[in-house]
Formats: C-alpha cells, structure tokens, sequence
C-alpha cells in the first residue's frame, strides 16, 4: 500500500512537473557577438526572468562574420530564433520572406507606433516597410572622421582649424599630410578611404551621392541610379584619389589598421564606438565632421546603419508576444548597453545618462546622426554590394567611368529584377 | 544441436559482414552520397535558404553560361589550372632529376626544398600576403634593379591570377618532385648502367631510358595537379584583399560555389556550379586515366 502512495505521488508530481512546463514559455534569443555587450546581455536576461517567471530565455551569441549565414540556414531548417538582431543593410530579405513580425505594440506595452517613436530620436527608418515597423533599435551608428592629432600636429596642420570642410578641399590637405618616397609612392597616407571594408562602398559613395540630392539605389522604384551625374562624380572623386592623386587605395593597409597604429593621419570609418579601440592604442585623435561638396544640396553626413531586435513571425503567437516583451525590457536598458559596449540609441535615457555626458564625442555623432541618411535597403544586398565592388577594382584599375558605371548599373538592375521577382513580397 | 550450430555459422557467413561494413556504409550514405545526390537536386531548384525550393529544371545550367561571373571564374579557373599543371610539370620533374643526383647535403637540401608543403595553404597564403605588399619584401627584392618601390601583386587583376599561380606552384612543386623520385627510383639501375656501357651520356639516358620510364608517373603527376588545380579555393580566399579580387581576377569556380551559396544565397546556382565542376573534373580524370592505360 505504501509503494502505491509513494507511486501515486511520484507521478503526480511528475505530472504537475510536466504542467507547470508547458505553461512556461521558452523564447530562443540569437544575438551577433559584440563582446562586450554579451555580460550585459546576460544580466538583462536574467533580469527580465525573474521579472517574468513564465518566460524562459534561451541566450545565444553567434560570432559575427557567421551570423547571418547561420540565420540563413536556422530559418532554411525551421529552426531560427524567435527573437533575433541583424543590421538595417541585411534586413529586407528577412522582410522579402515573410520572417519579420510586425510589431506588437500590446505587448511591447505602447499604445500606438507614435508613443514608441516618442522615445526615440530617430532610428527607425531602417526597419519601416510598406508603412509598418517590424523592430525596434538596439543600436544606430553614424561614421565620422577622425584625425591623428600628432601626425596632424607633424605637418604643422591643426585639424580643429584645418579639416577641409569640402571634398574639394580635402586632396590637398591630404597630400600635405601624406608622406611618399622618391617615387612618389606614399610611405605614410595623409588620409585615406576604407577601401578594404566591403560595407564602406555601400556607405561612402551613397553619402556623396545624397549630399548630391540623389542615390546609388532607388529604394522605392527598385532601379539602380548609378550612372547618373552624381554618381559619376562620386565615383569620379574615389578613382581620381587612388589613380590621380594616389593618395591611397585598396592596395595599401586597411585604414582602421594603420590609423590605430598610428601610421594615418586621418580616415572616416569609426563610429562612436571606435574611441575606446583609439584610447587602447595611444591615439590622441579629434572627430571631425564628413566633408560635402562645395554645391551640396542636402547636409548629410556618412550614411548610417542600425541592428534592430526582430521577432520571427514563424513563432507561435505566445511566443511572439513573449519575445516582443523580451524586445522592449532589452531596449530599455539602452543607456546601460551604451555605457558598457559602446552601442549607442538616440533615445532620452542614453542621452541624458552619465556616460553619455562624460563623452565629449556624443553630442557631435547625435548632431550629425540628425542629419545623416540610411543607404538604401534592398533584397539582394551582397550581390548589389559585389557588384559595386567590381566596379570599386576597375576603377582603380584605371578602366573608363563611362564604361564601368554602365555595367555596374547593368549587374545592380540586373540582380534586383531577379531577386525582386523572386521575393514574396514587394518591398516598399 | 549441429542443425542449429551450421545455422549459426551460416547466419555468420551471410550477414556478418554485412553488419561489420555497414556503420561505413551508413557513414558513406549520409556524408557522402546523400549530400552529393541533394547537391545534385539542388542544382535543379531556385532556393534561397528562407522560401523553400522550386523546381526550375534545367533552368539553372543554362542561365549559368550567360552568366558573367561564371564565364570570368571559368576562363580564370583553366587559366589557373593550366598555370598550376604544365610548370609544375617540368619544374618538380627538374627538381626530381636534380635530387636524385648523389651530391654532398643532398638530403638536408631536398628537407628544405619540401618544407613548403607542410604548412596549410591558409598559412601559405597569410605569410605571401605580407611578402605580397606592394611595397613589401619581394618588391624591394625584385624592383630595386629598377627603382621601382611600389608593385601591385596582387591589387593589380593583369598581375594578380600570375602572383596566385607562382605561390601556387612554389608551394606544391616539392611534392610533385617526390612523386618523380619515386618514379626514378624504380628504374631497374641496370637500364642505365647498359646504356653508359653502350656510350650513351646524361642527356640521351634521360631521353632514351628515363622518361619513358617515367610514363604513368608523369600521367599521375599531370592528372593530380590538375585535378589539385580545378578544385583550388583557399588560395584565392585568403591571399587577395577581397575573395576572388581584384575585380574577380581570381575568381574561380571553387570561390563561386560559396559566392552563390553562402553570399548570395542562391543555392540552386551554386549547386549547378558544382555539378559543371565535377562533370569538369571527371572530363579531366576520364581523359588521363586513358593517357595512362596507353602508357
């Protein structure tokens, strides 16, 4: 009689056991790895799992350069993550397949899309299609130039009162920073592009293309506008910086590289978060606004990028809200994750925090974050950017613009037409 | 009990072995001839990886030969193939000849020759690149002559499928030069020795008795590096700034099937792109298979 209680227990609790389960929701949580920002992360987590005992995070960190593969292929194998992050260049496709949920405001606990943005200061062009928002900003980051005060200093130059203001202005200010050997080769650059960093060519020439008043991809017609005056002026200025200048180029060691070793005077790939990496490296730097043509129609700094939190529309709808919870208690602990990974959200609490105060860059990276534009979001991005990238080599090259902005434009229409077609869903 | 004990040993006999084989033959199937067979439907689909695949039949196959970036990584694939097989060739069977001469140090000098060949292509290729620098050592080596300080090795898309074939076959002619030593060494010695009897001189034994000996090894040799050559991928992702660069001047076709299938996530193109590289491969290894049985 006794073994038979002790069972009866036994499976009871099991059974309760196995109750209380099921009424536990487990939300799967990939992030990229940003080193870091991953013990913030966790105790966010942690935080918000007490705080909801209900819900159950599952925490990974996919390194980087496999992140979006490995995305790719969860949600190929119907196994991707219920909430995720990814870049404002990378989102479209996930939008294209149907992947992106939009948000639920309910759960997020706003009322409406205007009591969101009102927390915000920006951010979230990145992430609006066919009117609707599918995430919300965990960081925006804007590239600013930044000079090498001593090598400045070297030249006799103060980048306070020398930075050229134009492009126009800034080969010979360059040259005067530049260092070559008989040959005319450069030794030290002055200032250089970051050629060797894939995305740049999807950042820079789009900027001097939209201080121009136009683009290299039309978002809303889907058509490339790469061989246009703008463009080719754009275009034009990089060609004549490696070739007629040689003032630098894809050859040579990438620009971050050498200016963190000190051997750049200048370059314009670093966002906010690039000044602790500065202050690791013995580098006593100034941040200096992008240059803009002399007959600029538009403000505009570098363009920007931004990672959004995204929920996975494939998850149950239990789930979804979970996660959208999940979204919202992470992306209000923004000044928390601006203070220790650098990642910065123009939002009140960020720029009202401590840590944004004692930064004297701040305030400079959010004025021009104002006035800066997304690069445009297509579906098909590595293949447009691949495309730009040949063009990038044969115009170093020394190859005719004429000819190269051409074909560029063919291949970026090209695969558009055929990735546009292919999406389930027309973007925009 | 006899009845039942030749029973067992007739279970042994027909299904034991069977049993013993059969994890490698599961390991097989799921490694490697299901991949290969799902490899091969792939090429006959349009996916993406997000939506799931639709059959597009031949579709892809024909695409494929209007499409630029595959005629470019085919046309620098032969190139690259033809670059990493006839110097190779002549060089490893020049340093074989060479090596199997008796001088003094012989074997500490053919220890160091090898050395290339033991690190990974990766390692290779991270070290040429820094040796590689347009303003690096092998410019300051081979420019100096001229005055010239800044050479594009591989920044330059004339320069850089040569400066990818030279590492290439500086890295791997030591190995195709043991492979001729052990040809040379199963030369019956008495061959040479009759024909120096009979007057002939280095250079007529070489022509007369040694390379026709060499026959199959020289099949062996021509058809391992070019099959080594067709599937050559690491080289060409490591050493130019951007996979394939300068202006896809060193794409080949290896680099194209993870260009299609992991950049641009077009898979079904990237499976074709592996099934014109097999069919490739087999054309080669039918062909020299053929050249051997001849020799």
């Amino acid at each position: 009689m006794r073994i038979l209680i002790c069972l009866a227990t036994f499976i009871g609790l099991v059974a309760w056991t196995g109750f209380a389960d099921a009424e536990q929701i487990t939300v799967r949580m990939w992030l990229h790895e940003h080193p870091p920002r991953v013990p913030i992360d966790k105790s966010i987590i942690a935080q918000f799992e007490k705080a909801n005992p209900d819900i159950k995070v599952q925490y990974d960190v996919i390194s980087a350069p496999e992140y979006s593969t490995k995305l790719l292929t969860a949600f190929a194998a119907g196994s991707g993550p219920d909430l995720f992050n990814n870049t404002s260049t990378l989102v479209t496709q996930y939008f294209a397949a149907r992947i992106l949920a939009p948000i639920d405001y309910d759960a997020l606990a706003f009322a409406n899309e205007a009591a969101l943005l009102a927390k915000f200061q920006g951010g979230f062009d990145g992430i609006r299609f066919q009117g609707k928002l599918y995430g919300i900003p965990t960081e925006v980051s804007n590239w600013a130039c930044f000079a090498n005060n001593s090598l400045w200093k070297e030249a006799g130059l103060d980048p306070k009162k020398d930075w050229p203001k134009t492009w126009e202005d800034l080969p010979a200010i360059a040259e005067k920073l530049t260092k070559r050997d008989q040959n005319g080769v450069p030794v030290r650059r002055g200032f250089d592009f970051a050629w060797t960093i894939p995305g740049t060519f999807w950042f820079t020439p789009n900027t001097m293309i939209h201080q121009l008043g136009s683009n290299m991809v039309n978002e809303d017609t889907y058509k490339a506008t790469l061989d246009t005056a703008p463009s080719r002026r754009a275009f034009q200025y990089l060609q004549d910086w490696a070739g007629k200048y040689r003032l630098g180029g894809p050859q040579y060691t990438a620009s971050r590289t050498d200016f963190l070793a000190g051997k750049l005077a200048a370059e314009c790939s670093f966002g906010i978060w690039g000044i602790p990496q500065m202050r690791t490296a013995n580098i006593d730097w100034t941040v200096m606004p992008a240059p803009r043509w002399a007959d600029a129609t538009s403000d505009n700094g570098l363009d920007i990028y931004a990672y959004y939190m995204m929920v996975n529309a494939r998850a149950a709808p239990t789930v979804q809200k979970a996660a959208w919870k999940l979204a919202r208690f992470y992306t209000d602990h923004a000044a928390e994750l601006f203070e220790g990974a650098g990642l910065f959200v123009p939002r009140t609490e960020v720029t009202e925090s401590a840590a944004y105060k004692a930064n004297s860059a701040a305030p400079f990276f959010l004025a021009e974050l104002k006035k800066a534009k997304f690069s445009p979001r297509v579906v098909g991005y590595s293949q447009v950017l691949d495309a730009i990238l040949r063009g990038r080599d044969k115009l170093v090259q020394g190859e005719k613009i004429e000819d190269v902005l051409l074909i560029m434009n063919e291949e970026v229409n090209a695969v558009m037409n055929r990735e546009r077609a292919r999406a389930t869903t027309l973007v925009k | 009990m006899i009845a039942r004990r030749s029973g067992l040993v007739r279970f042994h006999h027909k299904w034991w072995g069977l049993i013993f084989v059969l994890p490698v033959v599961l390991f097989f199937a799921a490694f490697n001839l299901f991949p290969t067979l799902f490899g091969l439907w792939l090429s006959f689909t349009d996916y993406d990886l997000l939506s799931p695949p639709i059959w597009v039949g031949l579709d892809n196959f024909a695409n494929l030969f209007a499409d630029r970036l595959f005629q470019q990584a085919f046309v620098n694939t032969l190139v690259f193939v033809l670059g990493a097989t006839l110097p190779v060739w002549v060089l490893s069977l020049l340093a074989a000849l060479v090596f199997d001469q008796a001088f003094r140090g012989r074997d500490v000098l053919k220890a160091v020759f090898f050395l290339p060949v033991l690190p990974p292509v990766v390692v290779i290729a991270v070290v040429w690149r820094l040796l590689l620098h347009p303003n690096g050592v092998l410019t300051s080596l081979t420019g100096g002559w001229w005055g010239i300080t800044e050479i594009r090795w591989l920044a330059d898309a004339a320069l850089a499928p040569f400066s990818l074939i030279a590492v290439h076959d500086w890295a791997i002619i030591p190995f195709f030069m043991i492979i001729w030593l052990a040809g040379l060494a199963a030369i019956p010695p008495e061959f040479r020795e009759a024909a120096a009897i009979d007057g002939a001189g280095a250079a007529a034994i070489l022509w007369h008795i040694d390379l026709p000996q060499l026959r199959s090894t020289a099949v062996l040799v021509a058809a391992l590096s070019s099959i080594n050559a067709f599937q050559t991928f690491a080289l060409q992702y490591v050493l130019p700034s951007d996979p394939g660069g300068p202006a896809n001047s060193t794409l080949v076709l290896g680099l194209l099937v993870l260009k299609y299938g992991f950049q641009y996530f077009r898979m079904g193109d990237a499976a074709a792109v592996s099934v014109v590289m097999f069919a490739l491969i087999m054309a080669v290894t039918v062909l020299q298979l053929w050249f051997n049985r001849r020799a």
